[in-house]
């Protein structure tokens, strides 16, 4: 009983991942990751054009899409419905991402209000593409409000990770540094809490049968290797030991820093600096975007709606 | 002593068991009512029409989905009604389609306002003119009513044959039903039926959309 298929997995994953990279950019942008953090820019470069192209998709995935397009303008229409609040926000994040993006790229000032609606705009589409699904009462998999709890812990890290990736290729100076490995580490732990207490209350019939068992079709059934395989250790049981021990190697590169400045302490401090970088954390990063994906496909197909049709 | 104290015990046996009667009524009969009361309520709306379907009566014919198809030109994909077989024998049906519910979680969740409830009867609309055929209503149905036509990309759904209807006709299914099985008529006298209820075991609760229908069940 799908109804909604790849192309609202990847949807719903872009969504999270174009608002994610925004988040990045603005966090460096406001000294959050560590002193000159090269994930100023590129995050602002893809965020819009990537929920763009989710947003199109979703389109193709309307039965009227390219049949009736005109009749996309209702979907303005009904301001009790999470879908219509999805597309105010999409399209203002979309206006506002582009702009931003292009005067960052013009090495423009945005004015101050942009910027910020901007994040506003990138955490509400975060949340949106779980709030889609976390009022639907017929799906007890998807009707608790953990779920956009989940989608934008992951948004953030999946963002973080893309825009990693694209400063690794696209920026010519600086280093990655520690602060974004100590801040995705972060990312990685609270999602790792929220992804137990989903499954184990899920799993615990908290939201009856039909949650338990679509709990039990993620864990122990047809789609147990892409959660223990994709989204539990490649998404993030790799990136927790991978950012754990950098952030452990940071931290004691730090510590020498105090304890022995006549030595090479600049040095030192320049390598921890640059300690977040390496093609383990890019394989890394790379996982992360995969373990994210992972996690939309299973919430998607593992919908199991509270009534199968069947007269007992 | 001795006897006031055997008064006393039993008074408190009395006590104990009313409470353990109490209890029990609250444990065990009462939410059972409760649940049947919630959708057993007098509806928001005095003039909700409702269809009423009596298990016993059904011999799954399905003349009604036939009645009804004849009469809505069912798009591609799509069944309006249904007849559905279940039970330990396999011999209870059930013939179903829209329940025009009380909240319908279908007009809740539709972005493009396809979807109206009418105030005259309470019976809900989807207009597939301004249907963009998102599927959202197809998650938010707890009953599984609006179907998707691959051939024309847009929702289809029983309508309760309101045009039938404004013109003092009964709806296609209940007019071809040869056993009286189903029927239709104003949602608060329906409910006064003997051996009504909303909900069937295994189907959802009543609770979610308030469903504007009347089930006899089989015994």
């Amino acid at each position: 009983m799908h109804h909604w298929h790849w192309l609202i997995v990847i949807y719903l994953f872009l969504g999270g991942l174009g608002a994610g990279a925004y988040l990045t950019s603005f966090a460096a942008e406001k000294g959050w990751l560590g002193k000159n953090s090269r994930l100023n820019r590129v995050g602002y470069y893809i965020a819009a054009p990537v929920v763009a192209f989710g947003t199109a998709l979703l389109v193709l995935d309307l039965g009227q899409g390219l049949y009736k397009p005109w009749l996309l303008f209702r979907l303005l229409f009904n301001l009790g419905s999470v879908m219509t609040w999805g597309v105010y926000i999409l399209s203002l994040f979309i206006i506002i991402g582009l702009i931003k993006g292009f005067l960052v790229w013009k090495n423009k000032t945005a004015p101050n209000w942009l910027t910020w609606a901007g994040a506003v705009f990138a955490l509400a589409t975060g949340a949106y593409t779980g709030l889609l699904i976390a009022v639907v009462k017929a799906v007890p998999f998807w009707n608790t409000f953990l779920m956009p709890v989940l989608f934008v812990v992951s948004a953030l890290s999946t963002g973080l990770s893309v825009t990693a990736l694209g400063a690794h290729f696209v920026e010519k100076n600086g280093n990655a540094n520690a602060t974004e490995g100590k801040v995705h580490l972060g990312l990685v732990i609270v999602e790792i809490v929220v992804v137990a207490i989903f499954f184990g209350m899920m799993a615990a019939g908290a939201k009856g049968p039909v949650g338990a068992a679509s709990a039990s079709l993620v864990m122990a059934g047809k789609y147990a290797l892409v959660f223990w395989g994709y989204f539990i250790a490649l998404g993030l049981l790799l990136p927790l030991v991978v950012f754990g021990l950098e952030y452990q190697r940071a931290k004691q590169a730090g510590h020498q820093v105090v304890t022995e400045p006549a030595a090479s302490g600049s040095e030192v401090a320049v390598a921890a600096e640059s300690g977040h970088h390496s093609y383990l954390v890019l394989v890394t990063d790379l996982a992360v975007l995969v373990g994210g994906f992972a996690l939309r496909a299973l919430v998607i197909f593992a919908a199991l709606p509270i009534w199968d049709g069947k007269l007992l | 002593m001795n006897s006031a104290k055997k008064v006393s015990i039993s008074r408190r046996s009395v006590l104990k068991a009313g409470a353990v009667a109490t209890f029990v009524l609250a444990t065990g009969i009462t939410p059972t009512m409760v649940k049947a009361d919630t959708a057993q309520d007098t509806p928001k709306n005095p003039n909700q029409i409702g269809f009423i379907y009596d298990q016993n009566k059904c011999i799954n014919c399905k003349m009604c989905a036939k009645a009804c198809n004849e009469a809505n030109n069912w798009e591609e994909g799509t069944e309006w009604r249904r007849v559905i077989v279940g039970g330990k024998d396999n011999k209870h049906y059930l013939s179903y389609s829209c329940n025009h519910c009380e909240n319908p979680a279908c007009a809740q969740v539709c972005p493009v306002l396809a979807y109206k409830k009418r105030d005259k009867d309470g019976i809900v609309i989807h207009n597939r003119e301004v249907c963009v055929g998102c599927k959202y209503c197809m998650y938010a149905c707890p009953y599984h009513v609006p179907e998707f036509s691959p051939a024309t990309g847009r929702i289809n759904k029983c309508h309760f044959c309101y045009q039938r209807q404004d013109n003092g006709e009964k709806p296609a299914c209940v007019s071809k039903c040869p056993t009286g099985a189903l029927s239709f008529g104003v949602l608060s006298e329906i409910r006064k039926t003997p051996g009504a209820t909303a909900q069937l075991e295994g189907m959802p609760s009543p609770d979610i959309t308030k469903p504007s229908w009347v089930l006899i069940p089989k015994a």
